[in-house]
C-alpha cells in the first residue's frame, strides 16, 4: 500500500503520454464491448426465446395456410396443453405507409401461456365479451393516441361479405410484447368473428402456437405432431419457437467470422503499440530506476512497479471503454431489436484488460528489473 | 523554393532517423494497417452486395406493381396484366410478341448443405418469355421448364448452397412431386433463385393474382412513355418503376446497416490508430529535441520543421494503408458471408483501397499535427543548454 504514490508519480512521469494510452486502450475496450456485446446478446436473445412453445405450419412455407380443423388432431398429442389458431393478415391505418399486422386468435382456456404477451385480466375479459374487440400492442397504441372505447377503422386486402375491404375494431385495451424483435406494430383481435366476416379462405389458419407441459419434450411433441399429419393433404412443420429463432438469428452468427477478426486486429494494434511506448518510456526512465534500486528497492519490487502501472491504466481505460460501449450500445439494438449487452462482456473485456497490461509490461518491466544500476544511473543502455 | 528545398532536406534526416527507431515506426504502420484493414473488409461486404444487386440490373427493364404497392408482394389480377401487353414501348421477342413477364413469388423452405439449417427462398413463377427478359440468362445444364408441367429450373448457386437441388431432384409442393430440370448462371446474384412456370405455381400455391410484371422496354429511353401510358390507362391500377429504383428500394436497410457497421467499426479503429500515431510521434520529436534545436539555431524555419513531421507521418501512415487493403483482399476477397440472411461476396475494389489511403492520410495528418507543432516550438536555447 505505501507504494502506490510511488507507482502514481510513475503513471503521471509523462501526462500526456498516459492519457494517450488511456484513450487508445478506453477506445479498443469500447469497440470490443460493442462487437462482442452484438455476438453474445445475439446468442443470449436465443437462448432466453421460449423452448415450451411449439409453431405448427404448413411444410412449404411460414405463410402456407393450414385448416383449422387440425386444431383437435394437434390437442390430442400427448403432452400438448394449449393450441392457440394464429391467422395473420395485413392493414393499413388512414395513409398506405401506416402499417399495421394483425394477429388474430382465439381466445380459448389458457391461450396466453402460448403467446409472448403480457395483458392485463380485466383486457382479456372484455377481449373475450366483445367480437370486434382488439387489442393494440402499447407502443402502437401511444403511436396512434388509441384509447380504450376508441373504434378504429383499418383498411385490408381482405374482403369482408359485403365486399368491403374495410375493417373496424373496438380498442379494450393494450398488451406488451416480450418476443424477440418486440413483435413490430400489432394488434390483436377475435379469430373467429374475422373467419366468419371474410370470403377467401375460409376456416384456415398461417399456424397454430401450440404450449407444452415439458419443455424437454419439445422434439418429442414437436415431431409427434408432424407424424399425425405426414403423408396427409396437410403435412405440417413443427419447431419451437426457439429453434425459429436459431435459424432467424443464424444469419448474424455467421459474422461471427468478421467480428473476430476485427477484435483480433483491434488488440494487435493496441498492445504493439502500448508495448512500444512502454519500452520506451522505461528506457527514458533507466537512470531514475537506477535511483530506486540505490535506494534499496530489490529487481522484483522495480518489475510489480512497472506491472502495476500498466495494469492501473489499462483496468482504468477498459472500465470507461466498456462503459462507454455500454452507453452506446441502444444503437446496436436497432439491427437486433431487443438485445441488451451482456455483463459476462464487461467481465471477459476487464481480463482482457488485465491480460493485456500484463503482455505489454512484462518486457519492459524485466529490462528494468535486470537493469545494472552503475549503467542506469550513468544513464547507459 | 528555399522553404522546398529545408524540408526536403529536414525529411531526409527524419526517415534516415527512423531506422534508430524502428518500433516508433512500427507502432504508426501496424495501427494504420490493422484500422485500414477493418475498414476496407467491412466495406467490402457492402461493396459486395451492391455488385450483386446492380450486376443483372438492365436500365430497360420497367417494372410494374399494383400503386403503393412493393414489386414482388402486389397482386396484379389477371386482366389488367394482360391489358400491359398492348401498351406501348415494349421491345418484341424473336417470335414477334411483347417481351413481358408475369411473376408470381412466392417461398418455399430449403436446406443448407453440410449445416442441414433450414432457409426459405423464393420460388418464382415465370412465363416462359423470361429467357429474352433476361438474355444473360445462361442454361449450365439441363434445360428450360415447359408450360403447364410441374418443373423448376434452378440457379447455379441453389444447387451450391442448398439440398435438393441437382438435376432431376423433386420435390413436393402440396403432395404433387416438381422436378428440377434445369440449371442456370446467375452472373453476379449469389441469392438462390428457382423458376418455375407460372400458372403452374400459382394453381399449386391456389392464387390467382400475379405478384409483379416485368417489362423489356425498346430502349431505356422509352421508360419515361411507357410510365405515362400506365398511368394514363384507366383500366390499370398498376404503377411502372425502373428495375433500378426496386432493388435499390428492396436492398435500402441493409445496405444502410452494412455501411453503419463498417464506418462506425472502421472510424473507431481510426481513432484508436491516430491516438497511438500521436503518441509515437510525441516521442520521436522528443527524442530528438537537442537535434532539432540545433537545425533550428542553424537557420531551418518552424514551419519546415512542420511540414517534415507531418510528412513523416503520412509516409508511414500509407504502407499501412496499402498493407491493410492487401489483408483484407488476401483474408476476405470473394468470401461468402451471409449478414442478416443475404448472401453476400466480399468485393474489395481499387475503390475501397483509394478510401483506405485517403482515411490513411487523414489519420497521418491529424496525428502528426500536434506533435509537428512541438517541434517547431521547442525553445532553442533551452534545448541547447540541456547538453
Amino acid at each position: 500500500m505505501k507504494f502506490l504514490p510511488l507507482i502514481w508519480s510513475g503513471i503521471w512521469r509523462k501526462p500526456g503520454r498516459t492519457v494517450l494510452i488511456f484513450l487508445q486502450v478506453c477506445v479498443a475496450f469500447a469497440l470490443f464491448g460493442v462487437l462482442q456485446g452484438l455476438k453474445t446478446g445475439v446468442e443470449q436473445l436465443i437462448s432466453q426465446t421460449r423452448a415450451d412453445v411449439l409453431l405448427v405450419h404448413g411444410t412449404l412455407a411460414l405463410f402456407d395456410p393450414l385448416p383449422l380443423s387440425l386444431l383437435e388432431r394437434i390437442k390430442s398429442v400427448p403432452g400438448v396443453k394449449v393450441v392457440a389458431p394464429v391467422e395473420l393478415f395485413g392493414a393499413t391505418y388512414q395513409s398506405p405507409d401506416q402499417k399495421l399486422g394483425v394477429v388474430a386468435v382465439r381466445p380459448v382456456e389458457g391461450w396466453l401461456s402460448a403467446f409472448s404477451y403480457t395483458i392485463a385480466p380485466e383486457y382479456v375479459a372484455a377481449f373475450r365479451q366483445s367480437r370486434t374487440a382488439a387489442i393494440i400492442r402499447d407502443v402502437v397504441a401511444t403511436k396512434y393516441g388509441w384509447k380504450i372505447g376508441d373504434h378504429i377503422p383499418l383498411l385490408s386486402k381482405t374482403v369482408q361479405k359485403n365486399g368491403s375491404t374495410d375493417w373496424a375494431f373496438d380498442v379494450v385495451g393494450t398488451y406488451a410484447d416480450s418476443d424477440l424483435g418486440g413483435g413490430g406494430d400489432t394488434l390483436l383481435i377475435n379469430y373467429d368473428y374475422f373467419d366468419e366476416a371474410r370470403v377467401e379462405s375460409k376456416g384456415t389458419v398461417k399456424h397454430f402456437k401450440v404450449a407444452i407441459a415439458d419443455p424437454a419434450l419439445a422434439a418429442t411433441v414437436a415431431d409427434e405432431i408432424d407424424r399425425r399429419f405426414a403423408n396427409s393433404a396437410n403435412e405440417t412443420r413443427t419447431e419451437s419457437m426457439r429453434e425459429l429463432a436459431q435459424s432467424q438469428l443464424q444469419s448474424i452468427g455467421d459474422l461471427n467470422f468478421l467480428i473476430r477478426s476485427i477484435v483480433a486486429a483491434v488488440f494487435v494494434a493496441l498492445l504493439f503499440a502500448t508495448a512500444t511506448m512502454m519500452m520506451q518510456s522505461i528506457r527514458e526512465r533507466l537512470p531514475e530506476l537506477g535511483v530506486l534500486k540505490t535506494l534499496g528497492f530489490t529487481d522484483a519490487a522495480v518489475f510489480l512497479f512497472i506491472l502495476a502501472e500498466a495494469l492501473t491504466i489499462f483496468v482504468a481505460a477498459a472500465v470507461c471503454g466498456l462503459g462507454l460501449a455500454l452507453t452506446v450500445f441502444p444503437l446496436a439494438s436497432k439491427v437486433v431489436p431487443g438485445l441488451s449487452m451482456p455483463l459476462i462482456v464487461v467481465a471477459a473485456g476487464l481480463a482482457c484488460a488485465i491480460l493485456a497490461a500484463t503482455v505489454s509490461a512484462v518486457i519492459p518491466a524485466i529490462f528494468a528489473a535486470r537493469s545494472n544500476i552503475v549503467a542506469a544511473l550513468a544513464g547507459r543502455r | 523554393m528555399n522553404f522546398a528545398r529545408q524540408c526536403l532536406a529536414l525529411l531526409r534526416v527524419n526517415l534516415a532517423g527512423l531506422i534508430e527507431r524502428p518500433s516508433s515506426a512500427l507502432t504508426i504502420l501496424v495501427g494504420v494497417t490493422c484500422a485500414v484493414g477493418a475498414l476496407v473488409s467491412m466495406l467490402a461486404m457492402g461493396t459486395g452486395a451492391r455488385r450483386q444487386e446492380m450486376g443483372d440490373v438492365r436500365a430497360d427493364h420497367a417494372v410494374l406493381s399494383k400503386t403503393g404497392e412493393r414489386p414482388g408482394q402486389s397482386d396484379i389480377p389477371r386482366d389488367e396484366a394482360a391489358a400491359i401487353l398492348g401498351l406501348p414501348g415494349i421491345r418484341k421477342g424473336s417470335a414477334g410478341e411483347p417481351i413481358v413477364v408475369f411473376e408470381s413469388m412466392t417461398f418455399i423452405e430449403g436446406r443448407r448443405r453440410g449445416t442441414r439449417t433450414r432457409i426459405y427462398f423464393p420460388v418464382i413463377g415465370v412465363t416462359p418469355t423470361i429467357t429474352e427478359y433476361l438474355p444473360e440468362m445462361r442454361f449450365t445444364g439441363g434445360r428450360m421448364f415447359r408450360p403447364g408441367l410441374q418443373e423448376l429450373i434452378a440457379g447455379d448457386s441453389c444447387a451450391r448452397q442448398f439440398t435438393g437441388f441437382e438435376l432431376g431432384d423433386s420435390r413436393l409442393i402440396h403432395g404433387v412431386a416438381w422436378t428440377v430440370v434445369g440449371h442456370f448462371d446467375e452472373d453476379e446474384a449469389q441469392q438462390c433463385v428457382v423458376y418455375g412456370d407460372v400458372d403452374s405455381i400459382m394453381s399449386a400455391f391456389k392464387s390467382n393474382t400475379y405478384t409483379s410484371v416485368g417489362v423489356m422496354l425498346q430502349s431505356a429511353a422509352d421508360f419515361s412513355a411507357f410510365r405515362d401510358a400506365v398511368a394514363a390507362n384507366p383500366a390499370l391500377h398498376l404503377e411502372a418503376l425502373p428495375e433500378r429504383a426496386v432493388v435499390e428500394d428492396e436492398f435500402k436497410q441493409l445496405n444502410a446497416i452494412l455501411y453503419f457497421v463498417a464506418y462506425f467499426v472502421g472510424s473507431i479503429m481510426a481513432l484508436g490508430a491516430t491516438l497511438g500515431a500521436v503518441n509515437s510521434l510525441y516521442a520521436i520529436v522528443d527524442s530528438r529535441r537537442r537535434e532539432l534545436a540545433t537545425l533550428r539555431a542553424i537557420g531551418f524555419a518552424p514551419g519546415s520543421l512542420v511540414v517534415a513531421v507531418l510528412v513523416e507521418s503520412v509516409l508511414l501512415a500509407i504502407p499501412g494503408a496499402l498493407l491493410g487493403s492487401g489483408l483484407a483482399w488476401i483474408l476476405f476477397n470473394g468470401l461468402a458471408a451471409s449478414p442478416l440472411g443475404y448472401s453476400i461476396r466480399l468485393a474489395v475494389t481499387p475503390a475501397l483501397v483509394g478510401l483506405g489511403i485517403l482515411w490513411a492520410l487523414g489519420m497521418g495528418l491529424l496525428g502528426g499535427l500536434l506533435p509537428a507543432l512541438r517541434a517547431a516550438r521547442i525553445p532553442v536555447t533551452t534545448a541547447l543548454r540541456a547538453i
